[in-house]
């Protein structure tokens, strides 16, 4: 089965992972340490974490490359080990993906912005996409452009794949909750946002991070109205909890996963977790998943 | 024209983000011998506290935010330069800013140096990634009253806390007043830093500094 065969199927639910990050900060992530390159140096840790998910019931699971742009490893003085960066992160996702379930090609911000706000601009944004996406390119089933704050990165980004590889889209900004409602940080709205996404080349639209599932439903309900398009949600474990130098999602598990499932109810098409989610909470949809 | 109208046309031309008419406002201030730290506080200091309340209220966006500060910027580095007298010079404080080592979110940081500089603070941005060496010696050099310290990750927001212990082994804590940014920084990360403050965002962390220098 492919992903669309996935998507043709109404009675289909598809389930995604939940989130890599804290997984690893769990797993004792060193300080500022760039998560894609474990990709290199603890590829046994990025393995099990994928395999975790996998077990847990995620249909499909996503690259540990969410920062492997160039313009993005620039930063951090790695951008010379792009080609190696993503070469094991397909390594060590393809090794651990059973049978019937797929890999996705995750891709996310460049961390750059346009003026006034930085000094980006599109031809820098599509250069950087276009070498990640080629490097994914054959070792995935599909791409997930996400977390995107700007609707002309995330666009220019969908450029970039879809002039490399007719594989499936899915298109992921992260929104904030306003007064006037969801909005991204660059002052797009939530219908803009969708609107714009709807005439793009992308199989699915969606919003991940940043919300937590009960503000990420009151979006959804918005959403629904708004395309016509496959929707994807992956919300954060709710907001996140300091304490000394740790950070801690406390949201218990059955509350997140009860919006989810009115999130299913609702329509959306894909479900999964982002920040603070874990194999458990994939584990607790998959139960709900299965019982509809 | 009277001088509060203009001193409102300088302040809803910061807010409508209309570069051209704030300019041409400052330019009609210095042609005047106009009070120009009157122009600053009641003109383009009221139309920037403006834009940031837009922005504290979900009316304005980032890039509205950076536009207006920009601008702001932009007439202050017109009108500064004529102000008569040195004591006249709108330095209300010097602050270090920098994102910690290890951390390379810079952009919370760049719109918090902007807004400082804007309010006429004299602000030396050293960006991301910044060691804690570097970050100290740097406000050694320009005598500075604030250093303010950014974090995004929760994993390198221990760098806050390590700053102000090397102040301390060095006998500097009495010296600079440490601030902390970064979305995860809260009340009691402060408290267990010994630092002087956080704000958690870039409107709050003007007041903040202006509340500490005066102090």
């Amino acid at each position: 089965m492919s992903f669309q065969d996935w998507l043709n199927d109404d009675s289909k639910v598809i389930l995604f992972d939940g989130g890599m990050g804290t997984e690893l900060i769990k797993r004792g992530l060193t300080i500022g340490k760039l998560p894609d390159v474990l990709n290199i140096e603890q590829p046994e840790i990025i393995s099990e974490i994928h395999k975790s998910y996998y077990d847990a019931g995620s249909s499909m699971c996503q690259t540990n490359t969410f920062g492997s742009t160039p313009l993005n490893l620039k930063r951090y003085d790695l951008d010379n080990q792009i080609e190696e960066i993503i070469r094991k992160a397909l390594i060590n996702i393809k090794k651990v993906c059973p049978p019937g379930k797929l890999i996705v090609g995750d891709i996310g911000p460049t961390g750059e912005f346009r003026p006034p706000v930085g000094n980006a601009t599109s031809k820098d944004w599509h250069a950087s996409f276009t070498t990640q996406a080629m490097l994914l390119e054959k070792g995935v089933d599909l791409f997930h452009i996400e977390t995107i704050s700007d609707i002309e990165e995330i666009t220019t980004a969908i450029k970039a794949v879809r002039e490399i590889s007719e594989k499936p889209i899915i298109a992921s900004i992260t929104y904030k909750k306003t007064k006037k409602g969801f909005f991204t940080i660059m002052g797009d709205s939530l219908e803009k946002c969708i609107k714009t996404l709807d005439n793009e080349k992308v199989d699915v639209i969606g919003a991940n991070c940043t919300l937590g599932s009960n503000d990420m439903l009151l979006l959804l309900k918005e959403a629904v109205e708004i395309t016509d398009k496959p929707l994807s949600v992956k919300p954060n474990a709710g907001q996140p909890r300091i304490e000394g130098a740790s950070t801690y999602y406390d949201q218990p598990v059955e509350e997140f996963v009860d919006d989810i499932r009115k999130m299913i109810n609702l329509g959306a098409k894909l479900v999964g977790g982002c920040c603070g989610t874990s194999p458990e909470t994939i584990r607790s949809i998959r139960k709900i998943i299965d019982s509809f | 024209m009277p001088q509060n109208e203009i001193y409102n046309r300088i302040s809803e031309s910061i807010v409508n983000l209309d570069e051209e008419t704030a300019i041409e406002l400052a330019n009609q201030a210095l042609n005047e011998n106009m009070d120009l730290l009157e122009v600053i506080e009641k003109g383009y200091a009221d139309g920037i506290r403006r834009v940031g309340e837009l922005w504290e209220d979900g009316e304005y966006f980032l890039p509205e935010l950076m536009m207006g500060a920009r601008i702001m910027q932009n007439c202050l580095d017109l009108i500064t330069p004529h102000l008569q007298k040195e004591t006249e010079r709108i330095t209300h404080g010097t602050v270090i800013i920098a994102t910690i080592e290890g951390d390379i979110h810079s952009i919370g940081k760049t719109i918090v140096a902007t807004m400082l500089r804007a309010y006429g603070f004299e602000v030396h941005d050293l960006g991301a990634d910044v060691s804690i060496e570097k970050i100290i010696d740097k406000a050694i050099e320009k005598n500075a009253d604030i250093i303010g310290v950014s974090a995004l990750l929760t994993t390198t927001m221990i760098g806050q806390k390590t700053l102000i212990q090397k102040l301390k082994e060095r006998n500097l804590e009495d010296k600079f007043k440490v601030i902390l940014g970064g979305a995860p920084v809260t009340t009691s990360w402060v408290e267990e830093c010994n630092a002087a403050g956080f704000a958690e965002n870039a409107v709050k962390a003007v007041s903040l500094v202006k509340t500490l220098i005066k102090k």
